[in-house]
């Protein structure tokens, strides 16, 4: 591979998420995105119900080692984690609909991620049927592909878009965030502005 | 809708491409004082029950930004690489493809540019390697035209509030919207600094206003169109007021494609796909871009002729150059108790010390600091790089804090490097075969030094704001932009110019360009009140020049 491959690769992949200078300062660029086709915009097509749904489009087995990497991106434990908020269905759901276009690249990842696990664990049957602590023990040495930044992605989005899209299940992203989806609110929105006193004007200094 | 119809083949006055910031405003101006004008736009017309609080919607599947599908685009960082195209998400030059365009999902952070911003070259001097100019027109000569942007398209804010502000002739005309924790905070470590903050001014009603509502603080500005018609989109004033008058018609879902010269060098109209792609032709007497400074761009480079080769009005050869993205950098804290940001407008206060250059620095830029947060909670839960968490029980933790967090972000210049450009892809084309946007960026190494010095001052702010906790956002080069500036610069020069300073081609008489194409220098990342204030100005002109028969 050559260093203009080398740089579509990058490009493509940074592509995903983008920083547009100030209006997503920060750096939210998935750096490890795989290339994908434009996304297919099923969105309005999507089901109401948030009933966790059977899956569409991955086999019991991937489900189950996707869901199980989800759940160490966020744990369960005393708030609600990935497993909780059905991130996974959202997952299955949206690489069969709007996010079709990059499915055969994750797929790829997936197999290439079971494939390593296998390889450094003889005798253990998947991912998922391995203990968390093995599970974490092995992502951390796994966390930079493709594949790995994909799932994360993924996983935010199918625990934090709305109900609708299959995740956050009965809200439960949401609830973990303490965000509230509500069309109007008035102040005071928080503690620090409660107890505002008001705007001190400057003395009557000017600067260049 | 209402307004207009023109017949077609109809000539009218003026055609105005882009029905956005500056596209709006013209349309208004022009068809207020008497003429006739058509408005094209290639994306829909949508209303306020149309717009959702759906952030896949909006921030992961272009709910109402332009795309892939319709309209590709390649990227490489420098002139040398072979460009690629970006398959999915936003794309280099991002932008709302909707009628009101960018005015209807911009966050409405409202700063006027200050005087240094237009001329800046004499006071700094040169810098090699970039096409640093000073503008062809001062602060005074906008500052009727920024006034006019308070209370025309409707600003809330605090006069005289901050001690670096430039002076103006008349106050806001609504006040500051209410104060956020995140605002109380960053006033509370910046005045702990010795620094200057205030009340942001932002195109947001904080009160009804010529016959809108109210923010309702449902916190859904940044990449949304407003629901409440509170944030004061060309969608919901200027285009309904240039409908109003009786001689503007909106034509939606029409894409421009070609703008056509006769053998004298004039333009004689326009042509454009309409809704189903059939092709016709707009005749006009003087025809108007305003489609962004992308689409602008490529406009003029598609547009080419036996008079024109090197396209439309490019004698200069600088249509699509000097393209700035502006820079930016911030850093998170978290604090003891809840300030539950996700609520009402993204900004409440800013602050402008460090607005100006300095030389002791060592570099050339500056900027403005703000309160805010990614608000929505995907966008904030996939925040990565610098030293945030990216999994396990350490990023959980950080998502239960969403609460309890805020973000102060630096915005900030961007160099006009020549290299950096919109111009055409050799091989890619769009969904109507037309030839696509190629654009190429790489930051200036001062742009970077810039970001990063800003980054330091809001960790330094939050600190002593009290944060009990602060991560540091990545500082990276853009490899997209939703700030699309400089890509035909105005002067005085035709040769080091493409627009003069009443934004008319040197090259075709009736031919004018106004939109983010026409800064000569980036300002510190705000650019949509400065792009209005020049569309008032602009249209003033026009509209002169018209009337004396001096088009």
């Amino acid at each position: 591979m050559n260093s203009s491959d080398g740089n579509q690769d990058d490009n493509s992949r940074r592509s995903f998420l983008l920083s547009g200078g100030s209006w997503l300062t920060g750096a939210w660029i998935a750096s490890q995105w795989p290339s994908i086709a434009a996304a297919a915009h099923h969105a309005e097509q999507m089901p109401l119900d948030t009933k966790p749904a059977a899956l569409q489009f991955l086999s019991a087995a991937n489900a189950a080692d996707i869901e199980a990497v989800c759940a160490q991106i966020v744990p369960s434990g005393a708030t609600p984690g990935a497993r909780e908020a059905h991130a996974v269905h959202f997952i299955d759901k949206s690489l069969s609909t709007y996010f079709a276009g990059m499915a055969p690249d994750y797929l790829k990842g997936l197999a290439e991620f079971q494939a390593q696990f296998r390889s450094a664990n003889q005798g253990v049957a998947s991912f998922a049927a391995t203990s968390p602590d093995a599970q974490e023990a092995f992502l951390k040495a796994h966390d930079r592909t493709p594949f790995f930044e994909t799932t994360r992605m993924l996983t935010v989005l199918g625990m934090f878009s709305s109900p609708k899209y299959g995740g956050n299940y009965q809200g439960q992203g949401w609830k973990l965030l303490g965000f509230v989806d509500q069309h109007a609110f008035a102040p005071p929105f928080g503690y620090y502005d409660a107890e505002y006193k008001g705007f001190v004007p400057y003395a009557a200094e000017k600067h260049a | 809708m209402s307004g207009r119809k023109f017949k077609s083949n109809e000539t009218v006055d003026f055609v105005v491409v882009g029905s956005g910031a500056a596209g709006g405003v013209i349309a208004r101006e022009l068809s207020r004082a008497g003429f006739s004008v058509l408005v094209f736009e290639q994306g829909p017309r949508l209303s306020a029950t149309d717009f959702e609080h759906d952030e896949l919607k909006y921030f992961f599947l272009n709910g109402i930004t332009n795309d892939a599908k319709h309209g590709p685009q390649t990227f490489r960082k420098l002139p040398t690489e072979t460009a690629h195209p970006v398959f999915g998400g936003f794309l280099p030059a991002t932008y709302a493809r909707i009628v009101g365009g960018s005015s209807t999902h911009y966050t409405a952070n409202f700063w006027r540019f200050h005087e240094i911003d237009f001329n800046e070259k004499s006071v700094l001097g040169s810098i090699p390697g970039t096409g640093f100019a000073d503008w062809p027109i001062t602060y005074q000569d906008l500052e009727p035209y920024y006034t006019m942007v308070d209370w025309e398209v409707g600003v809330s804010g605090l006069a005289g509030a901050s001690p670096f502000d430039p002076p103006r002739s008349k106050p806001y005309p609504m006040p500051p919207l209410p104060v956020k924790s995140s605002g109380v905070l960053l006033e509370r470590g910046a005045r702990k600094l010795g620094l200057h903050p205030f009340p942001a001014p932002m195109a947001i009603a904080s009160q009804a206003y010529r016959g809108r509502g109210p923010c309702v603080h449902c916190g859904f500005c940044m990449g949304f169109g407003c629901e409440a018609r509170a944030k004061s989109s060309s969608l919901y004033n200027m285009i309904p007021e240039a409908e109003a008058t009786g001689r503007c018609e909106i034509r939606a879902q029409s894409y421009v494609f070609r703008v056509e010269v006769n053998a004298q060098g004039r333009t004689t109209g326009v042509h454009y796909f309409d809704a189903d792609k059939k092709e016709h032709f707009q005749p006009a007497r003087t025809v108007v871009l305003s489609a962004n400074g992308a689409e602008t761009a490529r406009l003029l480079l598609n547009s080419t002729s036996n008079r024109f080769a090197q396209g439309l009005a490019n004698s200069s050869g600088l249509v699509g150059k000097y393209l700035m993205f502006n820079q930016g950098s911030g850093a998170q804290g978290i604090f003891e108790h809840e300030l539950n940001e996700y609520k009402s407008v993204q900004v409440t206060r800013i602050l402008h010390d460090y607005y100006n250059s300095d030389p002791k620095r060592g570099f050339y830029g500056g900027g403005g600091i703000d309160a805010r947060i990614n608000p929505q909670p995907a966008l904030w839960a996939l925040a990565s790089g610098g030293d945030l968490p990216r999994w396990g029980s350490e990023f959980k933790a950080r998502l239960e804090a969403f609460p309890r967090a805020m973000a102060s972000t630096g915005h900030t210049t961007s160099l006009p490097v020549e290299a950096n450009s919109v111009s055409i892809d050799p091989t890619l084309k769009d969904a109507w075969g037309i030839p696509a946007i190629r654009v190429t960026y790489k930051d200036h190494p001062d742009d970077m030094a810039t970001a990063r010095f800003f980054q330091d001052r809001s960790y330094e702010i939050l600190e002593a704001a009290g944060a009990q906790k602060i991560w540091r956002d990545a500082v990276e080069e853009n490899v997209a932009g939703v700030h699309l500036l400089g890509t035909a610069r105005m002067g005085n020069d035709p040769k080091t110019s493409v627009v003069d300073k009443f934004h008319r081609t040197h090259d075709v008489p009736n031919l004018f360009l106004c939109d983010g194409s026409s800064f000569v220098t980036s300002g510190r990342g705000q650019p949509t009140m400065t792009i209005q204030a020049l569309a008032f100005r602009a249209a003033d002109h026009i509209g002169q020049f018209a009337k004396r028969n001096e088009i």
